[in-house]
């Protein structure tokens, strides 16, 4: 037999010779002074370059339990852009308007397909109402994380967003200018989009300017009635239209931010029964509907659930949520 | 859930994310990568999934390191640097000074040679390694031995190099 080659010594020290080849390598070795060394060298190589990536190694940290895994998080990807976003806000000062729009614009509002499921909780921090034990029963690992990183949030502004137990819903609003140049056909969403929201973004987006530019135009007496209380909006804010769903059970107040910024601000009326039910036992979701809640900003004012969306980063969406106030 | 993905979950899950953490960098992002990794094996229940998540948490890696150069280029117009190097302990320098050695080494491999050898090092067979990567199974010692070797020759020399400077 010839020399043994560098790859058959690895496999070898690798066990990842087959016994025929692991007999014949040895018997090699055992008459062959040369190859002798060389397994030494190549042992001591591999023990090397094994000891050099254990030195980058992360901390070891136990896995959650599986079953906090079933609800896809976007945690992870809302973390850096919202940081992001709100340095650029602290640091540049321009208040609400900058930000993360990539981000923010992430997923639909296609109310219209969702609006029989989507009483299902996704009240942010601003409602008091909200036992925050069931926010651990439902979010486990999203309150872990939030646990974890109270203190380094407690101080800033960007703790009263608290983005991995909110849900956000935005980017539906669009320029006009925009909205009318872009076809609004809908795309199917590859199963495949399902939990990787970037991908889908530009159709989720499409979808959901098709819901916003659909729906007919209503006077604001008929959204009264619809609603059974004053549509809420952002106060100091033009109101452009309000319009309701196919369905009627859902009205839409837009409002313009500037020339450019539509935010829009979806409410229906919610039966207190209806809201209990729901905290109490979580509906079934499927998938994508897990996605949606994930990706919403909304609470709860009076009767009424409310959702906004708009180009702004979720920070700046969730703190106009807070303002919203019934408008005349 | 499928009795093997727990399985799956339960064996794999660190080397994922040890796989994952040579990729971003990042321990945390690694875990959640590693985990929404396995979200979606959750979904898609693929037949082989411990291939199928190393797969896919590789694609999520390289988008992720896509988007990391992204936004650190908007952070560098936003705020210097912190500078939390000089309130860390010691020993923690050290640590992370050997660690950016190591990643400046890795770096410095072949993208297949580099993906080898962090399969392996993430315990992965030689089949399983073959099937990642698309090299052939005879191969797979040569390019290990390769990557091996320049790995450590890399960060010998980038040691070296440091002394100096510092020298």
């Amino acid at each position: 037999m010839s020399h043994v080659d560098d790859g058959a010594l690895h496999a070898y020290l690798d066990g990842e010779l087959t016994p025929v080849e692991r007999a014949q390598l040895e018997a090699h070795i055992a008459e062959c002074p040369a190859c002798r060394t060389r397994l030494e060298e190549e042992r001591a190589l591999v023990a090397r370059a094994g000891q050099l990536l254990s030195l980058a190694q992360p901390v070891e940290r136990p896995a959650p339990p599986m079953h906090q895994l079933r609800r896809p998080r976007l945690a992870w990807r809302l973390r850096v852009p919202l940081t992001w976003a709100a340095s650029v806000v602290l640091a540049v000062g321009l208040g609400y308007y900058l930000g993360g729009t990539n981000n923010a614009s992430r997923q639909p509002g296609t109310l219209a397909s969702r609006v029989t499921d989507s009483l299902t909780p996704v009240l942010g921090h601003a409602n008091a109402d909200r036992p925050a034990p069931l926010v651990a029963a439902r979010e486990p690992r999203a309150a872990n994380r939030v646990a974890m990183r109270r203190d380094e949030r407690a101080d800033s502004a960007a703790a009263k967003a608290a983005p991995e137990t909110i849900t956000l819903q935005s980017g539906v609003a669009q320029s006009e200018a925009q909205g009318a140049l872009r076809p609004v056909t809908p795309t199917p969403v590859p199963s495949d989009a399902i939990i990787t929201a970037r991908p889908s973004a530009d159709v989720a987006s499409d979808r959901g300017r098709l819901v916003a530019t659909q729906w007919p135009i209503i006077r604001p007496g008929p959204a009264r009635e619809l609603l059974g209380a004053d549509p809420v909006g952002v106060p100091g804010l033009a109101v452009r239209n309000i319009r309701r769903s196919p369905a009627g059970d859902v009205v839409l107040v837009e409002q313009t931010l500037d020339s450019t910024t539509v935010i829009q601000v979806f409410q229906e009326r919610v039966e207190e029964r209806a809201i209990e039910r729901r905290f109490a036992a979580p509906p079934a979701a499927s998938q994508r509907q897990r996605l949606a809640e994930t990706e919403r900003l909304a609470r709860f004012i009076g009767r009424l659930r409310v959702e906004i969306a708009g180009p702004l980063s979720a920070d700046s969406l969730n703190r106009l949520l807070e303002q919203l106030k019934p408008i005349p | 859930m499928p009795e093997d993905l727990a399985e799956v979950y339960r064996s794999t899950y660190r080397s994922l994310v040890r796989f994952l953490y040579r990729k971003v960098w990042d321990a945390e992002r690694a875990e959640d990568l590693a985990q929404e990794a396995f979200a979606r094996a959750l979904v898609h229940k693929p037949e082989n999934a411990r291939g199928w998540l190393f797969v896919v948490a590789a694609n999520m890696a390289r988008d992720e390191a896509r988007k990391a150069a992204r936004e650190r280029r908007h952070l560098t117009l936003l705020k210097s640097e912190p500078d939390a190097v000089h309130s860390a302990p010691e020993d923690e320098i050290d640590a992370a000074t050997r660690r950016d050695q190591v990643r400046v080494a890795l770096d410095q491999l072949t993208p297949r040679d580099r993906e080898a050898l962090l399969l392996w090092d993430a315990g992965m067979s030689y089949d399983e390694i073959a099937t990642q990567t698309g090299l052939a199974r005879g191969a797979i010692g040569t390019t290990l031995a390769r990557a091996r070797r320049r790995l450590v020759e890399a960060y010998d020399t980038g040691s070296e190099g440091q002394h100096v400077a510092r020298g």
